[in-house]
């Protein structure tokens, strides 16, 4: 199943699907690319950055980069 | 010469700056705390060499006051030397921030820093293979130990520039 990484929970991980066009450049200095592996970390509230895990790194995205990245999440 | 301390934030370019110079910026454990740069002066093999700790950045794509500083710092600076500060633990994007600096020609020596805290997490990087693909000095070191250090200054003299396609042909030697 696919969902938005900004639709991702708690401790659920999938692997990047698709970032939109726009975004690659800036998210690829954060380690975050098609076919990378994530994990929901945190989600911040009131439309907060939500933190991810790539690899051994920690990373925060604005509520706003995360919507346009899709994940396929583990089963 | 001229040499700019280079990387993403955190990942100890402040403590070299530091260990380097015997000056006393101040370091945290904590990202952004360089958003300004400074310099100093540093010997290499009996040589003055000018040192500047530059702010962390992710990428040569500017997104912050600081990050343009950054990338402000080394256009400004042609024919600088770069010190390029990777966190062992976080090879990736390392890699891609001093690809985009190779890109652009600088000569470059790599600090696989925090080597001690990689191994602590189980994580070995192939050292020589990476030497190998990039064409460039990578040196393990432990900044705040001092560890690697003084190899790392060693290689200064043996960077050179070097070319993508070559980057990229040594990789697809791997598949």
């Amino acid at each position: 199943m696919e969902k938005k990484l900004s639709e991702m929970k708690y401790e659920e991980e999938g692997i990047v699907t698709d970032i939109e066009e726009t975004l690659r450049k800036k998210v690829a200095g954060m380690g975050i690319r098609v076919g990378k592996r994530l994990k929901m970390i945190t989600k911040q509230p009131v439309k907060g950055p939500v933190v991810v895990a790539v690899d051994e790194a920690i990373t925060s995205l604005g509520l706003d980069v995360a919507e346009k990245i899709i994940v396929e999440m583990k089963s | 010469m001229n040499v700019l301390l280079m990387g993403h934030p955190n990942v100890g370019k402040s403590v070299f700056f530091n260990r380097l110079t015997g000056a006393n910026v101040t370091e945290s454990n904590y990202p952004g705390t360089t958003v300004d740069f400074t310099k100093g002066w540093m010997k290499i093999d009996g040589e003055d060499a000018e040192l500047v700790d530059v702010p962390g950045t992710f990428s040569l794509d500017p997104k912050d006051k600081a990050e343009e500083v950054a990338v402000a710092m080394l256009h400004e600076n042609k024919d600088a030397k770069v010190i390029c500060v990777i966190d062992a633990s976080k090879i990736e994007r390392g890699v891609y921030l001093a690809l985009e600096i190779l890109e652009e020609g600088y000569p470059m020596v790599i600090a696989l820093n925090m080597w001690d805290a990689a191994v602590d997490k189980n994580i070995l990087v192939d050292v020589n293979n990476l030497q190998r693909i990039l064409g460039v000095p990578v040196v393990p070191t432990v900044a705040i130990s001092g560890e690697g250090i003084r190899e790392l200054t060693s290689k200064l003299k043996e960077a050179k520039p070097v070319e993508i396609n070559d980057i990229i042909k040594n990789a697809g030697c791997l598949t």
